[in-house]
């Protein structure tokens, strides 16, 4: 063995060690945990598992959490990029404060923003009773799901945009501004593409937040099976009347479908960095 | 050397002694207030030693759980009779509970509709409730036992009334009337405690909730009027000494003496105080004002037990669970 292919070895080790401590950190703390949820829903074989993800209250719970996670996912994208692109374009007063308070969502417990929504938009509020009088619910119906998932996943968005954003190149906008391009086509031609990722990314992470979301949504929608009821609620009910089969054939079947829409985004990221550097 | 010195005591004859009370949150109040104040008091007179107590108010079934899971909880004073079951099956409780007199249960209530103020919808009893455009509270049978309460005195008053009227218990009128009655449900909260703050958050025309609950709410001057259904069913609440955990604690004397003490007239008042229909008979004469007994009250043995509940009710083909499908299919 040469001195030099010792060195090598070395390295490696080092590099072995932090290589297996990281996967054994994932394992221990995220795919271990999967496994036993899995192994426990398996448990009554295919069969039984099949069937509790197919009773019709499980089959609206899923159908209308990936909905209304879906629709907050588009919401945010817009409203997260502008947000975002506000930020760091744009000086105006207390824009510090304004960024601060982009995160604080994170820092409140869901549970707090059940209760506040209910006190803002709840039919007893001004603006839910307003809107009652022409006929709009905002509260304990869906509109107030996906407002209380708008709440706890507003940050993700924002925040993963922001340093893309402040990062990029100006030159391009610039040249293509001196072309005579008009902002539209350089926000499309030439700020989308450098963004996608970023924002593809920030989507991600706020579906799959939405998904699990359970606090607010136990609070602001009113839990009506085949009207609010979404999967979270509906696994935590089947918990608690003892029916832990049922709960979790329903976890599985939220967990197996967020990974594949998880990994068909990150697809969709990977290609989208291939697109803009070409 | 540590089972030595306690050899050299009598055992359980020391200045201070810890009970741990494992209990569902309603009564919270009276305990903390009233009865366990009253027992110490009592028993310091009584033995010279300070009783110490740990207390846990949690959901009645989340309370049992937390026990059968490991919590060393000497007393279950829970909501319903199977969260105790479950620990004697459990093997936590090793006596016959419910040998006991009045069969182990310490506290009474029956199921009633509260409404606003003023009665503006004119409600009086369950047919109103599935009046249309009536929106009405009542939790989630799947999270609350106090749920549960509500349904079962749903169901029930059906299959009651239809037997005064007909002759017979029809159990299609007592599903319809259940079926009507969800259909204006408004929100299914996770517990009761839950669903009457919705309902005090100007949600709904009526809730469907224990008279203990009102009494509680009236008692720190809320309006809640509320009205006895004709047909309504009997809440009975357990208490039980766990064995286990008073072999483990060695305070079997003084766990005994509490669960005695909660049935004495004294603490009986004081549970009827604070909205609990005391067991004792005497003490219910005494207060049958603040708790008339209305014309068609039923138990949950009328409804075949808990186990004919959860099969006639809530089980997989159970009234309930036919209704929010049939609901859901609509």
């Amino acid at each position: 063995m040469t001195n030099k292919a010792f060195f090598r070895l070395n390295i490696s080790k080092g590099d072995l060690i932090l290589r297996s401590l990281s996967l054994f950190y994932i394992g221990l703390l995220i795919i271990l945990p999967i496994i036993a949820i899995s192994s426990e829903a398996f448990q009554g074989g295919l069969d039984s598992l099949w069937k509790n993800i197919t009773t019709a209250q499980a089959v609206y719970s899923l159908k209308l959490t990936f909905f209304v996670a879906f629709l907050m996912g588009i919401l945010n994208i817009i409203t997260g990029t502008a947000t975002a692109w506000v930020l760091t374009k744009y000086n105006f007063p207390l824009k510090n404060l304004m960024n601060a308070l982009i995160d604080l969502p994170f820092a409140i417990p869901t549970v707090v923003t059940g209760i506040m929504l209910v006190a803002l938009y709840g039919p007893k509020s001004l603006i839910g009773s307003l809107l009652g009088r022409h006929g709009i619910e905002i509260i304990y119906n869906k509109p107030g799901i996906v407002l209380a998932l708008l709440f706890v996943s507003f940050p993700f968005v924002v925040r993963t945009v922001q340093p893309v954003l402040h990062e990029m190149d100006r030159d391009m906008e610039e040249a293509a501004k001196t072309l005579g391009a008009k902002p539209l086509t350089i926000f499309r031609r030439i700020v989308l593409p450098t963004l996608t990722p970023a924002i593809l990314t920030g989507a991600a992470l706020s579906f799959s937040r939405a998904i699990g979301e359970f606090g607010s949504i136990a609070i602001v929608s009113g839990n009506i099976p085949f009207k609010t009821q979404v999967a979270s609620v509906y696994i935590y009910g089947e918990l608690e009347s003892y029916n832990t089969q049922g709960a979790l054939g329903v976890s599985v079947a939220l967990l197996f479908s967020s990974f594949i829409i998880l990994i068909l985004l990150n697809r969709l990221q990977v290609w989208s960095c291939k697109h803009e550097t070409r | 050397m540590l089972w030595a010195c306690q050899g050299e005591k009598p055992v359980g004859r020391t200045d201070e002694v810890t009970l741990t009370l494992g209990a569902y949150t309603v009564p919270k109040e009276v305990y903390q207030k009233e009865i366990i104040p009253a027992f110490q008091k009592y028993w310091l007179e009584k033995t010279g030693q300070s009783v110490k107590f740990e207390e846990s108010y949690i959901a009645s079934g989340a309370q049992s759980r937390a026990i059968a899971a490991g919590f060393e909880a000497d007393i279950a004073a829970l909501s319903l009779e199977q969260d105790v079951e479950r620990l004697r099956e459990n093997g936590l409780i090793t006596h016959a509970w419910k040998s006991r007199k009045h069969n182990g249960f310490v506290t009474r209530s029956v199921v009633v509709i509260a409404y606003r103020a003023g009665n503006p919808k004119n409600i009086k009893d369950w047919t109103d409730l599935a009046r249309e455009g009536i929106s009405v509270l009542y939790p989630s049978p799947k999270t609350s036992g106090g749920a549960m309460w509500d349904v079962n005195a749903i169901y029930g008053a059906g299959l009651k009334l239809s037997q005064v009227e007909k002759g017979y218990q029809d159990s299609e009128f007592a599903k319809q009337l259940l079926k009507s009655i969800q259909k204006n449900v408004k929100v299914m909260d996770k517990s009761g405690r839950a669903s009457v703050t919705t309902f005090e958050n100007g949600v709904g025309d009526a809730i469907v909730t224990y008279e203990n609950e009102v009494l509680l709410r009236q008692m720190h001057g809320r309006k809640m009027p509320y009205v006895i259904p004709s047909a309504t069913i009997l809440i009975e609440n357990p208490i039980a000494l766990i064995d286990q955990n008073v072999d483990k604690h060695q305070n079997r004397e003084v766990t005994k003496a509490f669960i005695d003490f909660v049935f004495l007239p004294e603490s009986q008042r004081a549970f009827a105080r604070y909205g609990f229909r005391p067991v004792d008979k005497t003490i219910a004469e005494e207060f049958l004002q603040k708790f008339p007994v209305p014309p068609y009250l039923f138990d949950i043995n009328y409804l075949g037990g808990w186990s004919g509940v959860s099969e006639d009710i809530f089980g997989p083909d159970g009234a309930w669970t036919r209704v929010i499908e049939e609901l859901g299919r609509d």
